[in-house]
């Protein structure tokens, strides 16, 4: 009983984590774009959202109406910037790699690198749970999975849907023959960097909803993460979230079959495995 | 010239030896012998980084994993067992050189993405480290470990002296290790895998050894620099450890110094060390590592040559401003602490060094009018009647079938080419002509099916051994290594050859392949400066430097114009003159017509029709391939 409860609080924290894994994927499968600022974006929303909640009285769900623009806009500019100087793939790793520092840092400048936690009587959330059949679930991580479930849903269905996102497809398969099909590629490289954004700022909103922050959170996410944009493919959104899915209950699973601090080593050992033998992902998309 | 650098290095080996000298007599405060050691670890660190990931372009951020893995065999077999410190330092360069070979062995062997992938992998590395350091007794368990003072050799009376002089000698060993490897084929490999990793290797050159050696070579410098590291701390905990300072800043300091040059990374320690000095001596501790990304991204969107590539475009203005600058400040005493005339004099040098403009880095190439220099002889449509007779099998593909998840690109192929022969390989688009090319050259493997050469099966081979057994091929779309010359690309494929040369002897004899092709007069430009024609001049010279049996040319005339075509028949025949065979991969029928002595047709991954030239183009099947499949067929 208590490895199904694990695996299953597993795959809804795996969700949360497919929720990051999303703004990353697209961006380097159809832009090109490695982009390690994806996560300073999430840790400024995780930061912002516990400033507006404390000082203003706004709920924590709520301040996304300010950081979700807000992180439209950062990325819609960082995507300008790499345009403008036509960054490659590689060397966008390095120039995102500065601009994660830098957040870390301006960040721990202001909050100071303690711990920081919202109070109870402004997070409703935190010490609620609920009771499916024998198996208890905090709400903090309900809400997690609800919004990571939803969104990536919502990506798949307007990349599978609409002009916009056949568009992007298009682009991803081959720049120069869209852009000569009369794909503006600049315009729609803009709007998916800006939409990744506001994905990352709902990810950094449900952070300081289910737990503590502390600035140097991005370097504890990134392993697991590209491990599920890797292991999801790369571009391939119902990927990321079965990625994310699987991870997460595996690493649930460890952590109860051993010990809580085996479930990196495992889940990383799966990663290299599963590097060497689908480096194309493990759910790979029609004609791949 | 050719000993600039070692007389550099011997400069600063002189330096370093009389700096403790000097300073008993003439009484220098001990703080700038612990600056000036600071320094020094960087540069060894960074140029650790920079063997790696500047000269091959695989971006590590797991330094932090090499230096760990140091300080921590360091602390373990010194601190806690005491073992004597000089075999603990090299158990540490040792420890962490296998860590890199089994990195490199997972992420090298990648058919795909393997840069980013790598990269992706040494950010997660370091992390799986620090648990496992923090997690077991035997190693840390998270209480740290402190480390003694080591027993010095007598004549150095103190233990910062001792510092010195080890971090002194580990610098100077990675600093001539960067420059050795930037001389010789070592470092040659690395340029052209970052230039182009599978041009390279089809060129013969062992990719994967060689990212290996890079990556071994990384590991020991930084293992044993972490060790003399952690003999200086005295006490080294996890976060001390393997935090994110180390991976930084060797890649700021690689990246601002200049990443394609060996002293690069050395500069940029200097300027960083500084640089962070003074912001901590000022109060702004805080800021320091904004700054180092700000610097990360403004050099990398803007300058990504780096200050090296600005010095050596104004030798003699940069280092005298730095000279002038520095000794006026410190000597007329308008600042007290030396540092800050360095730091001064530095920033100075730098926004001379940025400004664009001065000498031109590389060799100035030869002005001409773009033309290539090749005697025109007069190109008729007589047919190719240079038929050999008699020749050996030399390539056998025996029932060829190459798929790519559903789609059968090759459907079962038999071809035989003879010695000596020029084999036309025509087909409509799609017909599988790039994929049995791709195949022959070892670029891929085939579902099924045998490829020998001269009797050896070439298929599971590496594309470097198959080039070493002397099958070349160009590409359809030139792929030149564009931070190389055209000498030096030619020379490149010389070097890794069948009789591998050394370098310079490699770019003498690269002159006799671009004569034939007729770029001789090009030989100091780079790939970028010369025309489309030019450039697949520039494979085909590249190509039969590597001294084939067997010339794969994929295309090699596609875009010129009518009389760049004439020529370069022109260069074909020569080159099959100097008795190379040829597979020749042609859309144009006048030139295949001219040049083949036998013709194979493809359609649809089949062969069509195999045969003379005049007969196979009269076959009405081939006729029909060509012109559609609706096209009803009047024949001529």
């Amino acid at each position: 009983m208590i490895e199904l409860q694990a695996a299953v609080s597993g795959a809804l924290n795996g969700s949360l984590f497919a929720l990051m894994a999303l703004g990353l994927s697209l961006a380097w499968g159809f832009l090109k774009v490695i982009n390690l600022a994806h996560f300073a974006m999430i840790l400024l929303a995780g930061y912002l959202t516990f400033e507006l909640a404390t000082s203003t009285g706004l709920g924590p769900i709520t301040t996304i109406v300010v950081t979700a623009p807000l992180m439209f806009v950062v990325g819609a500019l960082i995507q300008l910037g790499y345009e403008r100087f036509d960054v490659s793939e590689l060397n966008s790793l390095l120039i995102s790699y500065g601009l994660l520092i830098i957040t870390v840092q301006v960040v721990t400048n202001i909050w100071t690198a303690d711990f920081q936690r919202l109070p109870t009587e402004i997070n409703p959330y935190s010490a609620e749970s609920v009771a499916i059949g024998s198996l208890r679930f905090p709400v903090p991580t309900l809400l997690a999975a609800g919004f990571a479930v939803v969104l990536v849903v919502a990506a798949a269905l307007v990349l599978e849907r609409t002009y916009a996102g056949r568009a992007l497809q298009a682009f991803g398969q081959d720049r120069e023959i869209a852009s000569a099909f009369g794909i503006d590629h600049r315009l729609l490289g803009v709007l998916l960097a800006g939409a990744a954004g506001a994905s990352a700022a709902i990810a950094g909103m449900l952070f300081p909803i289910g737990g503590t922050l502390t600035p140097d959170l991005p370097f504890e996410w990134i392993g697991q993460v590209f491990a599920i944009v890797i292991l999801g493919g790369i571009g391939n959104v119902p990927g990321t979230l079965y990625a994310g899915l699987l991870v997460g209950a595996i690493s649930g699973l460890v952590a109860v079959i051993w010990t809580p601090s085996t479930s990196p080593f495992v889940v990383f050992s799966l990663v290299v495995l599963a590097l060497v033998f689908r480096p194309r992902g493990l759910f790979p998309q029609k004609g791949g | 010239m050719r000993h600039k650098g070692w007389l550099a290095l011997a400069g600063i080996a002189v330096a370093l030896v009389a700096l403790p000298v000097i300073r008993h007599a003439a009484d220098f405060p001990m703080f700038y012998l612990i600056f000036l050691s600071g320094i020094l670890f960087w540069a060894a660190q960074s140029t650790s980084w920079n063997i790696l990931s500047g000269y091959s372009g695989y971006f590590s951020f797991g330094q932090g994993a090499f230096f760990g893995v140091g300080v921590y065999t360091m602390a373990v077999l010194f601190g806690r067992q005491g073992t004597s410190w000089w075999v603990a330092a090299l158990a540490a360069g040792i420890a962490s050189m296998l860590l890199g070979l089994a990195i490199g062995t997972i992420a090298f062997r990648l058919r795909s993405l393997r840069g980013e992938i790598f990269a992706l992998l040494t950010l997660a590395i370091p992390f799986i480290l620090a648990s496992v350091a923090r997690l077991s007794k035997a190693i840390d368990g998270g209480q740290g470990i402190v480390i003694p003072v080591p027993e010095a050799p007598s004549f150095l009376s103190q233990f910062q002296e001792f510092v010195f002089v080890a971090s002194g000698i580990v610098a100077l060993i990675a600093l001539a290790i960067a420059y050795v490897m930037q001389l010789t084929r070592y470092g040659w490999a690395l340029f052209t895998i970052r230039d182009d990793e599978d041009v390279a290797e089809g060129l013969g050159v062992p990719t994967f050894l060689h990212k290996m050696i890079a990556i071994g070579v990384t590991g020991l410098i930084a293992g044993i620099s972490g060790a003399v590291a952690a003999l200086q701390l005295g006490f080294v905990s996890v976060e001390g450890t393997f935090n994110l300072d180390v991976p930084l800043f060797v890649i700021v300091m690689s990246v601002l110094g200049g990443r394609g040059h060996w002293a690069g990374p050395m500069v940029g320690a200097i300027y960083v060390y500084t640089l962070q000095n003074r912001l901590a001596s000022g109060g702004f501790e805080g800021w320091s590592l904004i700054v180092l990304g700000v610097i990360l991204v403004l050099v990398m969107l803007l300058a990504p040559q780096g200050l090296m590539a600005g010095f050596r475009r104004r030798p003699w203005l940069t280092a005298g401003v730095f000279v002038v600058i520095f000794l006026g400040l410190w000597l007329l005493g308008v600042t007290s602490d030396p540092v800050t005339a360095l730091a001064v004099a530095l920033g100075v040098t730098a926004v001379i060094a940025f400004i664009p403009g001065g000498r031109k880095k590389g060799p100035p190439s030869i002005a001409d009018d773009g033309a290539p220099r090749v005697h025109h002889a007069p190109v008729g449509d007589e047919p190719a009647v240079e038929m050999v007779e008699g020749g050996q099998p030399l390539l056998v593909a025996e029932d060829v079938v190459k798929t790519f998840g559903g789609v059968r690109a090759l459907r079962g192929v038999s071809m035989t080419v003879h010695e000596g022969e020029l084999v036309g390989l025509v087909g409509p688009n799609g017909s599988g002509k790039t994929t049995l090319v791709n195949l022959m050259s070892g670029a891929m493997p085939p579902t099924s099916g045998t490829i020998t050469l001269d009797g050896t099966e070439i298929v599971g081979s590496r594309p470097h051994r198959v080039a070493h057994l002397g099958i070349a091929r160009t590409y359809q779309i030139p792929r030149p290594f564009t931070s190389l010359t055209v000498r030096d690309n030619v020379a490149i494929a010389i070097m890794f050859g069948r009789e591998p040369l050394s370098l310079d002897a490699s770019r003498g004899a690269a002159a006799e392949y671009l004569d034939l092709v007729g770029l001789g007069g090009r030989a100091d430009a780079f790939p970028g400066e010369i025309n489309l024609h030019q450039r697949q001049l520039l494979e085909m010279a590249r190509a039969i430097a590597t001294r084939p049996s067997l010339l794969l040319l994929d295309e090699a005339l596609a875009g010129l114009n009518p009389v760049e075509i004439d020529n370069a028949v022109e260069v074909v025949r020569r080159i099959r003159r100097s008795g190379v065979s040829i597979v020749l991969v042609e859309h144009l029928l006048r030139v295949v017509n001219q040049l083949a002595t036998r013709i194979v047709v493809l359609d649809q991954g089949l062969e069509l029709a195999e045969g003379e030239p005049s007969v196979v183009m009269r076959d009405p099947a081939v006729v029909k391939a060509y012109l559609g499949r609706q096209a009803d067929v009047e024949s001529d």
